[in-house]
């Protein structure tokens, strides 16, 4: 399926954008900060980028594992090998900076992709899905599809990721606007991992299933196991809302055992940030009044979109998607850079 | 033989069994939902692949060295299990056998470097994590196999009759059987135990260490493919991300359970009652509603105090060892 969300959404960009296309030396390592499959159409953007826009290289590589000393290992190593620009999920929203730095020094532009780093730093932008602003939207959706009171359970990933605390506390101002029907009964976080995931959440289920209204995931995993626990339990009582576009999560709302999702970018983020690369490694810069959104760890990020998906729209999200990344696209230059 | 309270206090696994009734006990006097059906489907779900995963590592402490690739090991499995299937349309059976043979190979390889080249263990096997991980994502390219035949799904997921008991319980049941007869009713057994406690001592008596310590392997990455086609069929995908949480747990489990990690004494009941401690204490967390941000220093503090006890155990029985020498 998301190979399909991928292929789709790449050809379509890629008729649009060929007016872009030129041919340069520019080398973009494009690395996540561990495996995960959220990040998976970032290899199939960088070769469209590559195609599209006539860049010399624009690969993916994955660290082994999710460890800070692992991703710099594996970006020096990239370097080393001719790479000449990166772009990176932080492995740490503070520690990543040390390397952006180094890089910057030797004339490497970099840019935190998917996730920000903390200011200061060498990073030329934060290009991700605004997060706390998708876990804020599908925590109102979530108080909406529950009548507007209830009790609700957050889980969510990694707490090194930047992210995390992100979606905790937007999700927290959701339920703070909602007037006080609204409660979180509890958060569950590291468990971005399956086995944990699947292990925390079924306990959670069993001993508070029976009192829990509402669910919002704002991690991949955990929208996955917390779809099929749902589903497996039969239960269509308790709402959920989820994130990203796995399989399961999709075959969940078709069903109607979740009743909707908050769809990131990732293809838009690797292909639009190779395209940015390539430019600023020919010269351009940003323009010193661009029209940065600010988080609470940089302000200058910019939101390559989001979107929330349910059962009515379920089979032709990839038509949103591509939307967004086109309108991106399109006026990015214009927006953002001085050539 | 008459079990007297006397000789069950001198057994391993009775103080862990104390541990796990009343902590029980306590959890249900404050969360009543933790005897639920529901519940205790969920614990013994849990407790399934981890018992693999304990009793992985625990042969491995048995000889006294570590597996850093049980995780790296049951993730390359799960997902050749869950490829071979969906790409190959190969049937459960075959997939199986491919499984088994890739763990298998695993655990020799592990083992046959470590003999071969006489380094520890320790470095041989966090070489080989890299390689078996590096292998998967290779292969998934991080994405994950969705196409699992619904009878996989449905024994990963299925309780038997109208009991809270899973299928998937089944398995890790007979495996701790079987080691338990292996580790106490075998010579075997019996050569990894005198391995680990004097590698000297064992090869004085003629016991071959290469057997030994290849043996020990590939038994290791048998049970980490076994777990990881048990979680394969519980999660209903095959994700390349699988066994990337595994190391600490399969050192908890057999340390709590009063393996000596310098080797030459495990115990199969205690580490498989170190296995249920560490999931009531994982779901205690969840029921009790711990901050997230501070689930971590209770599981640290958890290990952290099986370290020490752990530490405090080797102490003694290293001045047993000096009061007999004297003698």
């Amino acid at each position: 399926m998301k190979l399909l969300f991928s292929l789709i959404v790449s050809c379509t960009i890629s008729i649009s954008t060929t007016a872009f296309a030129g041919s340069s030396g520019t080398k973009v390592a494009l690395v996540p900060g561990g495996p995960h499959p959220y990040f998976a159409a970032w290899e199939k953007a960088g070769k469209d980028a590559v195609k599209d826009f006539g860049l010399g290289k624009a690969d993916y590589k994955v660290p082994a594992e999710w460890d800070l000393s692992q991703q710099n290992e594996l970006i020096e190593s990239l370097v080393g090998k001719g790479y000449n620009a990166v772009l990176v999920f932080p492995g740490d929203a503070v520690g990543t900076n040390k390397i952006l730095g180094e890089l910057d020094d030797a004339g490497i532009p970099t840019a935190a992709l998917a996730g920000c780093v903390e200011q200061p730093t060498k990073a030329k932008m934060c290009f991700g899905t605004d997060t706390g602003h998708s876990a804020y939207l599908g925590t109102k959706q979530l108080i909406k599809a529950m009548g507007g009171k209830g009790k609700i359970a957050h889980f969510t990933g990694f707490l090194v990721d930047p992210n995390t605390t992100l979606r905790i506390n937007a999700v927290e101002k959701a339920v703070a606007e909602a007037g006080g029907g609204v409660e979180i009964i509890q958060v569950i976080a590291d468990i971005d991992a399956y086995e944990p995931a699947d292990e925390k959440i079924n306990a959670f289920m069993a001993a508070q299933g029976g009192e829990v209204d509402g669910i919002v995931t704002t991690a991949w995993v955990p929208a996955v196991v917390a779809s099929q626990a749902l589903t497996n339990m039969g239960d269509k009582r308790i709402k959920m809302v989820g994130i990203d576009h796995d399989e399961v999560v999709l075959k969940a709302i078709k069903e109607g055992y979740v009743h909707g999702t908050m769809l990131q970018n990732p293809y838009g983020q690797g292909y639009i940030g190779s395209y940015v690369m390539d430019k600023i490694r020919g010269g351009c810069v940003f323009k010193a009044n661009a029209p940065w959104k600010s988080t609470a760890q940089t302000d200058q990020f910019i939101d390559s979109g989001t979107v929330f998906v349910d059962i009515t729209d379920v089979d032709t999200y990839v038509d949103a998607m591509r939307g967004i990344s086109l309108d991106i696209l399109k006026t990015f230059d214009g927006t953002y850079l001085d050539c | 033989m008459t079990i007297t309270l006397q000789t069950l206090l001198k057994k391993d696994w009775f103080g862990l069994l104390i541990v796990v009734i009343l902590s029980g006990i306590l959890i249900t006097l404050f969360k009543p939902a933790f005897l639920s059906s529901f519940n205790l489907y969920v614990l013994m779900v849990s407790t399934s692949y981890m018992l693999i995963i304990a009793l992985a590592q625990m042969i491995i402490i048995s000889i006294g060295q570590m597996n850093l690739s049980v995780g790296a090991i049951g993730g390359l499995v799960a997902i050749s299990f869950s490829g071979v299937m969906e790409v190959y349309h190969l049937s459960v059976p075959l997939a199986i056998f491919i499984g088994l043979a890739i763990g298998v190979i695993c655990g020799f390889l592990n083992g046959f470097i470590t003999v071969k080249s006489g380094i520890s263990a320790f470095i041989i096997t966090l070489a080989t994590l890299y390689i078996f991980k590096g292998i998967n994502l290779g292969i998934t390219e991080a994405e994950p196999f969705y196409e699992i035949p619904s009878a996989v799904k449905n024994f990963g997921n299925a309780k038997i009759g109208g009991t809270p008991i899973p299928y998937l319980i089944i398995i890790p049941i007979i495996i701790t059987v079987l080691m338990w007869v292996l580790m106490n009713r075998t010579e075997t057994g019996r050569h990894m135990l005198a391995y680990g406690n004097s590698v000297q001592s064992a090869e004085l008596l003629g016991i071959s260490s290469s057997k030994v310590v290849i043996t020990a392997h590939v038994i290791s990455g048998t049970l980490a493919a076994v777990a990881g086609m048990l979680v394969v069929c519980r999660l209903q995908l095959g994700t390349p991300n699988i066994g990337d949480s595994w190391l600490l747990p399969s050192f908890a489990a057999p340390v709590i359970g009063g393996a000596i990690l310098a080797g030459g004494k495990v115990d199969v009941i205690a580490t498989s009652l170190g296995v249920l401690i560490v999931a009531i204490i994982s779901q205690a967390l969840v029921i009790f509603k711990i901050d997230p941000f501070f689930v971590q220093i209770f599981l640290g503090l958890m290990i952290l105090l099986a370290v020490f006890i752990n530490r405090y155990r080797e102490y003694k029985q290293e001045a047993s060892r000096k009061v007999f020498t004297h003698d």
